[in-house]
């Protein structure tokens, strides 16, 4: 999937720069709708990044706009009691928390737009297996193929917060 | 692990709730229950001092090593 994914970003690319340098002249209409729909896509992304409802959309594989890192980590911590716990380490972080549901066990954080950066979503859910509880998180990056370790370290980081707030 | 915490037998004898505990040691509440079940990585001398001073005990009335 990663392969077909890096060759159909690369032949948009170069389809997108023959199409610029075909068509690219002063008020041209096709080059218009263009970036009409580019605009009104990037709009469209940030309205919805805010909800936790539109999570499948963001972190569905055949979605080529987002890039998406996986990571998986357990503590013997009862599910309820983890999940307030990570909503306490969210507030404390760099990530700014958006959306919680309390019944599905799933939390919403983002961090914000900047100069160097499209923002960052991170979803988390909870599983338990026995008496551990299994903490999914998925980092996905607006409008970034790649992450460039940015969604790595910012996991990192959160980990450590983690780590660093179960010594009370 | 073999040290135990006891902090809800504490509780129980001074008849005292975990959240207001919590509002006169300074944890949140999810910390004190997080360390009430014994799953914390460590606990500051800060917070055992704080929670002996408020429950008039000894730490080792919360904390107990069992073989």
């Amino acid at each position: 999937m990663t392969t077909f994914k890096h060759i159909l970003v690369a032949i948009l690319i170069m389809l997108i720069s023959g199409l610029i340098t075909y068509y690219l002249k002063p008020n041209n209409p096709i080059i218009m709708v263009f970036l009409f729909l580019i605009v009104v896509f990037f709009i469209f992304n940030l309205i919805i990044r805010k909800s936790l409802s539109f999570k499948n959309y963001f972190t569905n594989q055949y979605n080529l706009f987002t890039t998406k890192v996986w990571h998986q980590k357990s503590y013997d911590i009862p599910k309820d009691l983890m999940f307030e716990k990570i909503i306490e380490v969210i507030n404390s972080s760099n990530f700014k928390l958006v959306e919680t549901n309390k019944e599905k066990l799933e939390i919403l954080a983002i961090s914000t737009i900047t100069f160097k950066s499209w923002g960052e979503n991170l979803y988390i859910s909870f599983e338990t297996n026995g008496n551990e509880t299994i903490m999914k998180f998925c980092s996905t990056t607006l409008f970034q193929i790649y992450s460039w370790g940015k969604n790595e370290k910012n996991y990192d980081n959160l980990l450590n917060d983690i780590e660093n707030s179960l010594i009370v | 692990m073999p040290i135990i915490v006891n902090l809800d037998v504490m509780l129980a004898k001074r008849k005292m709730k975990l959240k207001e505990l919590s509002e006169k040691v300074g944890v949140s509440t999810v910390n004190l229950s997080i360390l009430k079940q014994g799953k914390v990585k460590a606990i500051r001398f800060s917070t055992l001092n704080a929670i002996c001073l408020t429950l008039n005990c000894q730490p080792g009335d919360i904390l107990e090593y069992v073989e």
